[in-house]
């Protein structure tokens, strides 16, 4: 297998005593779309902040392409390209000029390339015009567009949809699953809000006091499988039982299990657990979206 | 290397691209045309002198300023050094020389502070801004050594600082040029020194004048460097700086007594002190010991830049 795009390893950042990010550790490959989810204050920008080396990692690392911010800093952040919290560029300048700045900064970004990126994002009308006059929407194409120059393999949009009117977040998710596909770039997009990035995902990661709290793929529901909630006695063995006679991927929450399965599947995996002794105390289906259980995973936005 | 030259280039476009610079120059601009204008019209231009009679011209003017000493107290205290530079004249046969472009050209040295005080405005903002923009957090996820970026600004600082200089020099000299006439390419002026005068070469007398003003000008600009790289606050740096350089200077004709003074920079910013004709701001200093306290503080400024910007996290505001 290749290497993975992204690579975190027990990633933990701390300040004073205060523990912000308490070991995170996924892979992101090339081609996926990565939400990484959580409350404000969950440890989200910190996280993207040791990703391209603005802060200092307290222990772990993080490999992007296999090279190290820590020992490898050019090599890894050459690989990266992103827009850490507001895509904040130079307003005095245009954006024609703020993208020739960036480019001077990093090797073999041609003039040709600026070209295309800027018809990429669908810029080329207003790029000769000052950022200043920009509306946010205009300067979050532009932050992508820099952020793109020198093809890195990982683009990371931290809060991308901010400040978007739906039409825009619609437009954004285009360009962002285009570029997933077609240039074959991990793209990490972080989000408070799921409902704005969820249609955008292959799979999310949801943070929560610095600490992941669950990792799931996006878009099973498109093929019927529902989400389903079983609380039963004793959980351990029912759990197994689910994972091992059915095949499912089964997610502890609470004490309850939830899962993914076929409506039509249902009588069966609720027959063969009474037949095994475990109670069933409650089974339904839950019929919300990803934002609902969002709201169940990470409850009260609680900040430590 | 071509890398950091891209890195400077970038800095420029910076600084060069902000209306505020360019209004930095053109406040130049309009001090050196009003100071021609100020100097051509109520200054000694030594215009008297210029015909074939000056001779007779330098004799009159010291019986008038003898005769105005009887009268006035206070021409008593300054009329005797005019009338010893005119014996000067008088008995080496030197005719003064007009007043030209290269006289105005040197009196304006003393516009180096005026530049340095861009200056620090400059180096106050170049690491400072980034922050306040948050475009620091663009600039530093590119594939360069954070020391890279921080060295760019610096160089960016000096050469500003050099453009502005040369710019002075230059402006000066053709506005000079239009008030007051090219003249000799060499001309000679007398010049008071400890015992009595001398003549000195006016284009070697007007470049030191310059050279000393560089010490005090590159010490402030990497001093709120400093400021800015640490605080990343412009106006803290700019303020502080420009507060010290003003009132450095003041406060040393208070502490001059004391021993520990010669610690302090502001005592080895003006190395003119140890020409001819000039005595040390405090006793016991040597030209040597300046130059080696200067080179410490010089030091502790650029190291500590670069110990804080490159260790440092970037995080929210």
């Amino acid at each position: 297998m290749s290497v993975a795009a992204m690579e975190l390893v027990n990633l933990k950042k701390t300040i004073g005593n205060k523990n912000i990010i308490k070991g995170l550790s996924f892979s992101i490959n090339r081609g996926e779309v990565f939400g990484f989810i959580g409350p404000n204050g969950a440890g989200k920008t910190t996280t993207i902040r040791m990703m391209v080396g603005l802060i200092s990692i307290s222990e772990g690392d993080v490999l992007i392409q296999g090279h190290s911010i820590k020992q490898d800093f050019k090599k890894a952040v050459r690989e990266v390209g992103a827009i850490v919290e507001n895509p904040e560029m130079y307003p005095f300048m245009t954006g024609w000029q703020n993208l020739k700045h960036y480019a001077r900064m990093m090797p073999g970004v041609t003039k040709e390339r600026i070209h295309g990126v800027v018809k990429l994002i669908g810029m080329e009308k207003a790029i000769n015009e000052k950022v200043g006059k920009y509306s946010l929407g205009m300067r979050q194409r532009l932050g992508i567009a820099q952020a793109l120059l020198h093809k890195p393999s990982v683009l990371i949009l931290d809060e991308p949809t901010n400040g978007l009117d739906p039409a825009g977040i619609r437009e954004m998710r285009g360009h962002i699953r285009h570029l997933a596909q077609e240039e074959n770039v991990a793209v990490i997009v972080s989000s408070h809000l799921l409902s704005e990035i969820e249609q955008m995902c292959d799979r999310i990661g949801v943070i929560k006091n610095g600490e992941m709290v669950t990792l799931q793929q996006v878009g099973a529901q498109d093929n019927g499988n529902l989400v389903h909630h079983l609380t039963v006695e004793p959980t351990n063995k029912a759990k197994q039982l689910l994972e091992e006679q059915f095949d499912l991927k089964v997610v502890e929450l609470e004490g309850d299990l939830s899962f993914r399965c076929e409506k039509e599947q249902m009588p069966a995996i609720i027959k063969s657990l009474v037949e095994n002794d475990c109670a069933i105390y409650q089974a339904n289906v839950v019929n919300g979206t990803l934002e609902d259980q969002f709201f169940e995973l990470i409850g009260e936005n609680t900040i430590e | 290397m071509s890398r950091l030259l891209k890195l400077i280039q970038n800095e420029q476009a910076k600084l060069f691209i902000r209306k505020s610079t360019w209004i930095m120059y053109i406040i130049l601009i309009g001090i050196i045309i009003a100071g021609a204008f100020l100097t051509d019209k109520f200054s000694d231009l030594n215009e008297d002198y210029q015909g074939d009679d000056w001779r007779q011209v330098l004799q009159e003017d010291n019986k008038k300023l003898q005769q105005e000493m009887k009268k006035d107290e206070y021409a008593q205290a300054i009329n005797p050094e005019t009338i010893a530079k005119n014996n000067y004249y008088l008995e080496h046969d030197i005719q003064p020389a007009p007043y030209t472009a290269w006289n105005f050209v040197q009196e304006n040295a003393g516009l180096l502070t005026f530049v340095s005080l861009l200056t620090i405005i400059i180096a106050g903002g170049i690491i400072a801004n980034e922050f306040r923009w948050g475009s620091i957090k663009l600039l530093l996820i590119r594939p360069i050594r954070r020391s890279g970026i921080l060295l760019s600004k610096y160089i960016a600082t000096l050469l500003f600082s050099l453009y502005t200089t040369i710019f002075v020099f230059l402006f000066s000299w053709m506005v000079g040029a239009i008030f007051f006439g090219v003249g000799d390419l060499n001309p000679e002026i007398v010049k008071q020194v400890e015992d009595g005068f001398t003549t000195v070469s006016l284009l070697k007398e007007t470049l030191t004048s310059y050279g000393f003003q560089i010490v005090p000008l590159v010490m402030m600009a990497t001093f709120a460097f400093m400021i800015s790289a640490v605080f990343r606050n412009s106006s803290l740096a700019i303020g502080i700086s420009i507060f010290l350089m003003m009132g450095g200077s003041s406060v040393m004709g208070f502490l001059a007594q004391k021993e520990w003074a010669k610690y302090i920079l502001f005592a080895h910013m003006d190395l003119s002190q140890y020409t001819a004709g000039n005595t040390p701001m405090i006793k016991g200093m040597t030209l040597e010991f300046s130059i080696v306290m200067l080179l410490i503080y010089y030091v502790i400024f650029i190291a500590l830049s670069w110990m804080v910007f490159t260790k440092r996290d970037v995080a929210g505001q």
